[in-house]
């Protein structure tokens, strides 16, 4: 049998990492956790393509959807409690979606072998709404790989792969199949859907319930979901290992494999219900799919007869359900209660069209030079999660992406792996880096990512009003406690570090194009207080109406100080003096006399 | 009125919204109704449209509602905005502050002017106050929001003691004075009482 000749003999992690190379991927990252470790191991030493430990799973998650972004399929993999740790970026990653797939392994440990608890993971496919692949052997974890970037490009989703320990760390058969015929992808700019402020997340989230209506009809066509005819009147629903404890505890049983294992496929249940009497669902730890066909009004035998705790294998299985097989099957109805379609609230649309009013960076706000310097350079802004995140919407639109607090700084890291120069910086405020943003960087000098870390220092928790951070020192009840200095935090870890003032306009471009055309790793701290936290008014910009042809140039930075007028811009109290807009004027028609010069 | 009645304070963010629906609330629990008020916090504050809601009564469920009785608006294109939000008989307490948003501002769109339209068109009672003026008379233009709630102290059920005693409640010290003034301004700039 030539197959056989041909057949490699892999655990189903070393499968998961050929699936990997196969699935055409460019990318694979993790933080070590058994049972998943070897999957990155084993790309690595392969050699097929790139692989890196991250420095937790979180950064290994963002550092994927950068990679993602940029057109290069990627892979993350961790064990079931670092998902706790990626869960962030991972819950909104279903709502931005993918460009290039993405596929996140999550590999569970039932019976506790080596974790400090035995969660299912399986609800986080449910939780973030996204499809949920289980191999049940290393043949499978093999070609379900290629699958789940299939899914995930497809609906424009992760896919969530999930093993267990059985699986990862069993061996079996694999048969080789030809590569996957794929193209890169190029990374497009798009920032309703890579901007979740809550104006696009909520449209976006519309587009993830429509997507699970979707995925409900594509698990009953997909060929990963099959029903085994059996000769007895006794069906078993299952997934992934469990499903082979099954086969082999009851192999006369009719056999529902869910390789897909969500969405339930309801109309392939409905069938294995209407070819035999008794069905009983057999999956480790909880009553995931038990619950589903519960749902729908089925009676189903599982975890009053089989453990909601530990491994299985099919002795367990044997005893637990042996004597449902000849006892009277159970009452109750025989066909699904359909279940209801998705209700979703579509957007209020006012009565009358009036103009809105979106939120807008403050009059005087430091951030705005960033965003004034950053949309006349080619590279993409991935955002983050703060005030400076209004630097997406018009008229700045100088923001490519905000999933999660702190995922600037290690998408920016796999976007540049990707393509292989500085195309994306990283803006987060001085808050979010002290709440996630430095291990990201502290990865992003040991995996020798290209890039800039823009750090919007204000020195406060702005958007939330003005609370203390590690940065400031000022704690809850407003004592002043030890502040930290991002200059010396950057200094201690090896990154190559600035501290300009973020209203010196000149100095942040200086250090902005020095960057850029540095090779390597750096951060500019862009420091200026909050706008808000100004004692009184500043002195006022001063607008030559000779000079001032209504250009409107400096509207485009999008203070609400500034209006056009018939002759000139006019400028409102609300003007702090920051003098952004001085810098942005070609005719010199802006000015603060009282600070000398007109800023050309 | 029903047994529950709803006021919507509507402007844009940093107008004082969150400071007037304490005010209010207080002057309601004072007079022994039941008062649930929700607010908005957070990214929609900075510079956006801002609505908080309360409603009191003998018993309040729920703290939203999409209708009002009286809306309370700091800005003008919000109380425009806000004409959709009231009953029939409401009635819409509305400054005369203009805040073009950036649309506006950009020229792309057009700051409307038909606020005195709109709220006759829908039976609204609409008592336009000039609450910047009025406020820096009291001493601070940023007691705007106070005279309004004086303006609307005028068809609210609340009693004298009751607005008092949440002046006190809700304001800091230090700005007391100047609010209970730009309060008796705004209530005195309404000709007279429903």
């Amino acid at each position: 049998m030539p197959a056989v000749e041909r057949a490699l003999f892999l655990s189903g992690n070393e499968a998961i990492a050929a699936g990997t190379a196969r699935a055409r991927a460019g990318f694979a990252c993790a933080y070590p956790g058994t049972p998943s470790t070897e999957i990155v191991e084993s790309i690595a030493a392969a050699g097929q393509l790139a692989a890196q430990w991250c420095i937790n799973e979180k950064v290994a998650m963002e550092t994927a959807i950068g990679v993602a972004l940029a057109g290069t399929r990627s892979l993350v993999a961790m064990k079931h409690v670092g998902l706790n740790v990626a869960a962030d970026p991972f819950m909104t990653l279903s709502l931005i979606g993918v460009n290039a797939g993405l596929v996140v392994v999550t590999a569970d440990d039932p019976g506790m072998h080596s974790s400090q608890n035995e969660q299912d993971n399986r609800t986080y496919a449910r939780f973030a709404k996204v499809p949920l692949l289980e191999p049940s052997d290393s043949q499978e974890a093999y070609e379900f790989v290629a699958a789940a970037f299939d899914l995930s490009e497809r609906f424009d989703t992760p896919v969530l792969l999930r093993t267990t320990t059985r699986l990862a760390h069993g061996r079996g058969r694999v048969v080789p199949r030809p590569p996957v015929a794929w193209e890169g992808r190029r990374f497009e700019r798009d920032i309703p859907k890579y901007v979740m402020v809550p104006q696009f997340a909520r449209e976006r989230n519309r587009l993830v319930l429509q997507r699970v209506a979707r995925l409900r009809e594509t698990a009953e066509q997909t060929p990963l979901n099959t029903l085994e005819a059996g000769t007895t009147d006794f069906g078993i629903i299952s997934s992934g290992i469990a499903y082979q404890y099954a086969r082999e505890a009851f192999p006369k049983a009719w056999l529902l494999k869910l390789g897909m294992s969500w969405p339930l496929p309801v109309e392939k249940v409905a069938r294995l219900y209407r070819s035999v009497s008794r069905v009983a669902v057999v999956e480790e730890l909880d009553a995931f799919l038990e619950d589903q066909v519960r749902a729908l009004g089925l009676p189903v035998i599982g975890k009053q007869a089989l453990p909601s705790n530990g491994e299985f294998d099919q002795e367990i299985v044997f005893a637990a359900l042996e004597p449902y097989v000849t006892r009277r099957a159970p009452a109750g109805r025989r066909r699904p209660l359909p279940p209801p379609e998705l209700v979703i609230a579509p957007a209020p649309k006012p009565r009358e069209p009036l103009p809105l009013r979106p939120p807008v960076l403050c009059p005087g706000c430091p951030h705005r030079s960033v965003f004034a310097l950053l949309r006349r350079h080619k590279v993409a802004a991935l955002g983050d999660i703060g005030c400076y995140t209004l630097g997406a919407l018009p008229p700045l639109l100088s923001m490519d992406s905000c999933v999660c607090m702190g995922a600037s700084v290690g998408m920016m890291a796999g976007m540049n792996k990707a393509l292989g120069r500085k195309a994306a910086v990283a803006i987060i405020g001085d808050s979010t880096f002290f709440h996630s943003g430095i291990t990201p960087l502290i990865d992003a000098r040991y995996n020798e990512a290209e890039g800039l870390v823009m750090v919007l220092d204000n020195r406060t928790t702005a958007m939330t009003g003005h609370q203390g951070h590690p940065g400031s020192g000022v704690h809850a009840d407003r004592s002043q406690g030890p502040d930290l200095d991002i200059q010396r935090l950057c200094d201690g870890i090896g990154v190559r570090c600035a501290t300009v003032d973020a209203l010196d306009a000149a100095a942040l471009r200086d250090g902005l194009e020095r960057e850029l055309a540095t090779p390597g790793l750096g951060v500019i701290v862009a420091a200026a207080p909050c706008a808000l936290t100004l004692a009184g008014p500043g002195e006022r910009v001063v607008v030559d109406a000779e000079r001032c042809n209504v250009c409107t140039l400096c509207l485009a930075i999008g203070c609400p100080a500034l209006a056009p007028g018939d002759k000139a811009v006019e400028v409102s109290e609300s003007c702090t003096g920051c003098g952004v807009c001085i810098e942005v004027c070609r005719r010199g028609a802006l000015s603060l006399p009282g600070r000398g010069g007109d800023g050309r | 009125m029903n047994a529950v009645t709803t006021v919507a304070l509507v402007g844009v963010g940093g107008q004082g919204i969150l400071l007037a629906t304490a005010v209010l609330s207080q002057a309601a629990l004072a007079d022994g109704h039941d008062v649930k008020a929700s607010e908005v916090k957070g990214m929609a504050q900075r510079g956006g449209s801002v609505v908080s809601t309360v409603r009191f009564g003998a018993d309040v469920a729920s703290p939203l509602a999409l209708h009002a009785d009286v809306v309370i608006a700091t800005e003008l294109l919000e109380g425009r905005r806000a004409v959709d939000m009231l009953e029939r008989r409401g009635t819409l307490v509305c400054a005369g502050t203009r805040i073009p948003p950036g649309g506006v501002l950009r020229g792309e769109e057009q700051y409307p002017d038909d606020i005195e339209q709109a709220a006759a068109a829908r039976g609204i009672r609409l008592l336009l106050v000039d609450a910047d003026g009025l406020a820096a008379r009291a001493g601070t233009a940023r007691a705007a929001n106070i005279v309004l709630l004086g303006a609307a102290s005028t068809v609210l059920p609340f009693s004298d003691a009751a607005w008092e005693d949440a002046l006190e409640g809700a304001v800091p010290a230090k700005i007391l004075e100047v609010n209970r003034l730009a309060f008796r301004l705004g209530r005195e700039a309404v000709p007279s009482r429903v």
